[in-house]
């Protein structure tokens, strides 16, 4: 029991950066219509940047933030304005196929930046150590984190119910040429929605990076969140909120239960197997829209 | 512009055998048989080098085939082909390995093999498309390369195992690399002959039928599960016999040839090929198997360039180049080499008119 | 008959197009072609209660619609009046909630749309559902599809009597075209055809299906006067020859008042008249679902 509950509070804790990396997917994908296979290396890029404003650069960490986040902006743009952008209108598998190879270009990317290696950042950025409550042993950078994600996630919310781009957003997530008609600069909602995703991608790698040390493997985080995705509903930031945390709960148990009994990664190929199990019942997710086929 | 321009100038349809025929003209027919002696007198000039590359682009045309049925022809996008390449490989190698099968017997349930695994996969096709098909392939890659890395006392897990080439056959000897390529380009030949019928008959038909518009094959009397469950079938068929022939050329198999990235590779050199062709996927796994050979002759001038280890620089460079050359591809020509070399096929027969 | 259709029918004794000789050889060989007088006709298809909401939306509501033996059943009605949502159930896209659709007394409401389609039970869209890819001659050939023998291993393999039954499909695929004179373009792809010729593919699709009932949506919407009329000369054609009952949804109301040997008429997902074009001529209800109330 005791154990059951220290992996749910853990899980919440780094279920945090799943629910952030999730919004990321959600927030392309509910204006462009194309999945952001490729957010899953951003992770890579954003570790980097952070570490060598830390280590290599010596700079102060919220200027290293900063700078990170710039870097994502811009990466964002670039991506929208040279990748996506052309493909608009074409079948579905294009994007696919572009994502996933965007994920793989910046993979190689990232490995001409780390050279190959695993690094850390010396020093958390973060508090260290841990809080006692009860049996618990709640790590800090863990909990700073969670807390840094629950800020982003509803200063997130706030910039898309209050500002006029937010509504912008909205109205592009119902129908593109509608907008468009509207009179809605559909072009430019796609890029805000890359920039905003890759932000938030971006942040979501340093926090990782932080806890599990800079290096290629940090995309696999990226592609278990799809899992998440998934499991929430493409469309919904509330699912892939609940689903981030769900997600992040069900690897500490697996951790906890399974993977004692398992050889291997299980942390990798659990969320994978519940992620067809979603498929397979319920496939539009918690919140996912199913929409009516007409002839 | 009402006439089939795909079709050479003068030539005329006498009975409806002529109408469907592949290759119309006696000269089509003569360049094909050139093209195909040419290919088997190959190894007898080229050397080592040119052998090993030759089978694996071989090897490799077949892998391509497969996912051309399931992507290409039939619209079902599938992110993990390698995976399957892999459990063809490895069925090859574990009944080898326990059994002590002979290879002859091993090639077909090679195929087979995948071929139900992929059906199982396929399940979810029934139910959605496209963007969450495609999730469940990517499942379906993970689980698979988990299972393999992992059955330690049937696979031996990452380390990997011996395989063997297959048995002389009628006194010729597999076990020099010439007469091994000979035998792969003799499959080749035959699968392309099966994926070039598969597409212009009953069930070819119906997988472009599902892949243009699924809701109405359905209400036309096509039954979309089965068709989209055989897609899926046929294709893992055919990747798995390309597995066992590429891990039987190295006489191993190692679970680290079938990672994530070849099963991207796999979808974006089909669309550098060209989508809903065969041509298609034999250049783009010809453009592919090319590609790899450059990039490691290039990694010692990256290793100039970047300096430190080799072993880095070469996987960042072939990362960056091969997915930079996939997204231009999708952006300029995004029907491929296929379709870029029917317009020259049809400028030359047009030619001294420019329409 | 009425006295209009029959007109058209005394017309209609030569026949003005080619073609369908090969799969009128076709049906024949699975069942007698006959076109019963109007009084011996009998009940082919049979929607009963059919009742389909989507969410608070009612689209149909105990509507109850009979196919007679070679007739041509025209339905119209204004716009979201339900008429596609009724071929959809009918045709086995959509599932009704309630009620039942049987085909020569057997239920087909449980069948999937391929089995439905493989009965006999053929349709077009309203919005053209072709394959996009394929040419028009490999169009109407993968309209064969039921119909086509070999299994698959045989396809790859290609076995002389699989290009044998391939060369016959395509006979029967050429025939189609001369009918629908569509011989200029049987090479090209159908994605590049304008409007008008999309619209006869996807006819002929259906109609290589050998179907038993024909179902037609909305068939010449966006055509000029021209096209109506060779659209309206096909449906007749196919009725007078091929003996097939014919379901129409069309809002012309000129070309519905002159081919269609019975009209049924849906407002608001309820049926509100049937009868022959005369008889809703003049009825009042109908009158005021088209114009306004009052």
């Amino acid at each position: 029991m005791e154990e059951t509950i220290k992996s749910i509070v853990l899980g919440l804790c780094s279920g945090g950066i799943y629910a952030l990396l999730a919004v990321s997917y959600v927030v392309i994908y509910k204006s462009t219509r194309v999945f952001p296979f490729s957010q899953a290396a951003v992770l890579i890029i954003g570790a980097y940047i952070m570490w060598y404003c830390l280590i290599a650069w010596h700079l102060p960490i919220w200027l290293g933030f900063i700078i990170t986040c710039a870097g994502g902006a811009i990466l964002g743009m670039f991506i929208e304005r040279a990748f996506m952008r052309p493909l608009v209108g074409q079948p579905i598998l294009a994007p696919i196929v572009v994502t996933l190879c965007l994920m793989l270009f910046l993979r190689g990317i990232g490995i001409l930046m780390g050279k190959g290696d695993i690094q850390g950042f010396g020093e958390s950025f973060l508090p260290v150590g841990a809080w006692k409550v009860g049996f618990l042993h709640l790590p800090k950078i863990q909990v700073y984190g969670f807390i840094l994600c629950a800020v982003l996630i509803a200063a997130l919310m706030l910039f898309y119910e209050k500002t006029r781009t937010g509504l912008g957003m909205r109205v592009v997530h119902e129908d593109h040429v509608v907008a468009q008609n509207l009179g809605i600069n559909v072009k430019r909602i796609f890029q805000y929605s890359w920039i905003i995703s890759c932000i938030i991608a971006v942040v979501a790698g340093m926090l990782l990076g932080n806890i599990q040390g800079v290096g290629l493997a940090l995309d696999a985080n990226g592609l278990i969140t799809i899992a998440a995705v998934l499991f929430g509903g493409l469309e919904s930031f509330a699912g892939a909120i609940i689903a981030g945390l769900a997600i992040g709960i069900l690897q500490m148990l697996t951790i906890t239960y399974i993977a004692p009994l398992l050889p291997g990664e299980t942390t990798m190929m659990i969320p994978f197997v519940f992620l067809l199990l979603i498929l397979f019942i319920k496939p539009y997710g918690l919140f996912g829209l199913v929409r009516i086929e007409r002839l | 512009m009402s006439i089939n321009i795909n079709r050479p100038c003068g030539t005329f349809d006498r009975n409806y055998f002529q109408a469907k025929e592949i290759y119309r003209t006696p000269l089509r027919k003569i360049l094909l048989a050139l093209l195909i002696i040419g290919m088997y007198l190959l190894p007898f000039l080229a050397g080592d080098y040119g052998i090993s590359i030759l089978t694996l682009i071989c090897a490799f045309i077949i892998g391509m085939l497969g996912l051309q049925i399931i992507t290409g022809y039939c619209g079902q996008i599938s992110i993990g082909h390698a995976a399957f390449m892999g459990v063809g490989m490895y069925t090859v190698g574990i009944l080898q390995r326990h059994f002590g099968l002979n290879f002859w017997i091993c090639l077909p349930l090679a195929g087979l093999v995948p071929m139900f695994i992929g059906m199982m996969f396929g399940v979810p096709a029934l139910r959605m498309k496209g963007l969450y098909l495609a999730f469940a392939t990517l499942a379906a890659h993970f689980v698979i390369v988990y299972v393999i890395s992992n059955w330690r006392s049937v696979t031996n897990g990452t380390d990997g195992m011996w395989m063997k080439r297959p048995d002389a056959f009628f006194g010729i000897d597999f076990k020099s690399d010439r007469n091994y390529y000979l035998l792969v380009l003799t499959i080749t030949i035959i699968m392309t002959y099966l994926a070039t019928n598969l597409a212009r008959s009953k069930l070819g038909r119906s997988f472009v039928a599902v892949r243009d518009n699924d809701i109405a094959a359905e209400v036309m009397g096509i039954n979309i599960a089965y068709t989209k469950i055989m897609a899926f079938g046929i294709g893992c068929f055919f990747a798995g016999i390309s597995g066992a022939l590429g891990g039987a050329y190295y006489e191993y198999v190692n679970i680290e040839w079938f990672g994530l990235d070849d099963s991207i590779w796999y979808l974006g050199f089909l669309v550098v090929g060209g989508f809903g062709s065969i041509f298609g996927a034999i250049a783009g796994a010809t453009v592919w198997k090319i590609m790899d050979e450059f990039s490691t002759l290039v990694t010692p001038l990256a290793e100039i360039f970047l300096g430190g280890a080799a072993f880095y620089a070469s996987a960042a460079f072939s990362l960056v180049i091969y997915s930079l050359i996939i997204i231009v591809f999708l952006v300029l020509e995004p029907r491929g080499i296929a379709h870029r070399w029917e317009m020259v096929k049809r400028s030359y027969r047009l030619h001294p008119f420019p329409y | 008959m009425t006295e209009i259709t029959g007109d058209i029918t005394k017309k209609r004794e030569q026949r003005y197009s080619y073609g369908l000789m090969l799969l009128r050889e076709c049906i024949e060989k699975k069942r007698p072609l006959t076109n019963p007088n109007v009084k011996e006709r009998k009940v082919l298809l049979r929607a009963e209660n059919i009742s389909i909401a989507f969410g608070k939306l009612q689209a149909l509501n105990n509507v109850m619609v009979e196919v007679k033996e070679g007739e041509i059943l025209a339905i119209i009605g204004p716009n979201g009046a339900g008429k596609t949502c009724l071929l959809n159930v009918i045709s086995g896209f959509y599932r009704a909630q309630q009620g039942d659709v049987y085909m020569e007394e057997k239920k087909i409401t449980h069948l999937s749309s391929h089995k439905i389609a493989e009965l006999g039970l053929c349709r077009t869209f309203q919005n053209i559902a072709l394959y996009t890819g394929l040419s028009v001659t490999d169009n109407i050939i993968a309209g064969r599809h039921p119909h086509i023998g070999y299994n698959f291993v045989t396809g790859m393999i290609y076995f002389p009597w699989a290009n044998k039954e391939e060369a016959f499909q395509r006979a029967i695929a050429e025939d189609i075209i001369d009918f629908l004179e569509l011989e200029h373009v049987r090479g090209s792809v159908v994605g590049m055809l304008a409007y008008g010729l999309r619209k006869r593919v996807e006819l002929g699709r259906a109609l290589a299906l050998e179907p038993r009932i024909l179902l037609l949506d909305e068939p010449m919407a966006g055509m000029n006067l021209d096209e109506k009329e060779d659209m309206a000369r096909f449906i007749i054609d196919i009725n007078e020859f091929l003996k097939i009952p014919i379901v129409l949804i069309e809002h012309d109301m000129g070309v519905v008042m002159d081919i269609a040997d019975r009209i049924v008429v849906l407002d608001f997902g309820n049926k509100i008249a049937e009868g022959v074009p005369e008889e809703i001529k003049g009825n009042p209800k109908v009158i005021a679902a088209y114009l306004g109330a009052g």
